[in-house]
């Protein structure tokens, strides 16, 4: 048997212990192909048996569940007043910058009529 | 619960903290079961399933999401987690509450019951000896029940990939439990 046909009625196998069993009639196993799987169908049997669904006790994921809860509710107040900090610095930033550059071309102008004034008189 | 796709509850839940409970909701019992059968007691399934989903939402902020299910990013994280635990437990050697507990709990079972404890007992321990890629197969798909396409989304994977992973798990399995057999044999 090739390695694909083998994948497929395993799978097809695993399907039918998991309540599919339409799965393994679709595949179609020959007695010679059932023979040399039977192995690993038995194998993967017992783990069908030993792996049933587990689940956490209710009281854990509701307590679990509240801190978390608790915890992104901080982050997400946490982000949002890091960004707001960022806009309002951006802003502080930028109301400086171009407080600093108006005075800067007060500066200038005022420097350039004093030169031109000066050189009038001269 | 909510039925909106994992992106969507991704999206929201940069800004909205209720959506980030909803992706709880959703994968909790998944993650604790893949946790369950690679630790093998609840105590520390429960430590582990709370540092996952802790660390998931510290990390959450840089979190893109690429159209894998959100379970993929906890699975990584729970496997860190694991190996973490793994590592730590073999520097201490600890010997679990549960396994003690079910050790004298055995003496206490007629000889049947508890010769098919040993037997599971034995295959789990097998289960926790292979590559952790191929116990969150096992998980998947007998715990969890999902289908090859869920697995093969979840693990980032093509449905022939894990068809073939699944044989080779079985191969592997089926070899460490003669191995072990021929071991005792021998001794």
């Amino acid at each position: 048997m090739n390695e694909k046909r083998a994948d497929n009625l395993l799978l097809a196998h695993a399907e039918a212990l998991l309540g599919h069993p339409e799965a393994m009639l679709e595949a179609g196993v020959t007695d010679e192909e059932q023979h040399e799987l039977t192995p690993l169908f038995t194998l993967a049997e017992q783990l069908r048996r030993c792996m049933p669904p587990v689940q956490p006790s209710a009281a854990f994921v509701h307590s679990l569940g509240k801190e978390l809860a608790h915890s992104a509710k901080h982050q997400v107040a946490m982000a949002k007043r890091m960004r707001r900090g960022v806009l309002i610095g951006a802003a502080t930033v930028g109301s400086l910058v171009s407080i600093a550059s108006v005075v800067g071309a007060a500066v200038y102008l005022i420097s350039r009529l004093r030169a031109r004034s000066h050189a009038q008189v001269q | 619960m909510s039925e909106e796709s994992d992106s969507v509850l991704i999206a929201r839940a940069k800004e909205d903290p209720e959506a980030f409970s909803l992706l709880y909701e959703r994968y909790i019992k998944n993650i604790y079961s893949y946790i369950y059968y690679r630790t093998g007691n609840h105590h520390d399934a429960e430590d582990l399933v709370s540092r996952t989903f802790y660390r998931a939402l510290k990390h959450f902020s840089r979190y893109e999401d690429r159209g894998a299910p959100f379970s993929a990013y906890l699975y990584r994280i729970a496997h860190n987690m694991v190996a973490n635990w793994h590592r730590d437990r073999s520097r201490r050697q600890v010997v679990p509450l549960n396994e003690m507990m079910l050790s004298s709990l055995k003496r206490e079972q007629p000889a049947s019951v508890a010769e098919e404890k040993d037997e599971q007992d034995t295959l789990l321990e097998a289960v926790r000896r292979l590559p952790p890629e191929r116990q969150q197969l096992l998980v998947h798909k007998f715990v969890d029940q999902m289908s090859n396409a869920e697995i093969a989304r979840t693990m980032g994977r093509t449905e022939g990939a894990i068809k073939s992973l699944y044989h080779r798990t079985l191969v592997a399995l089926r070899q460490d439990l003669l191995g072990k057999a021929n071991g005792l044999d021998a001794a």
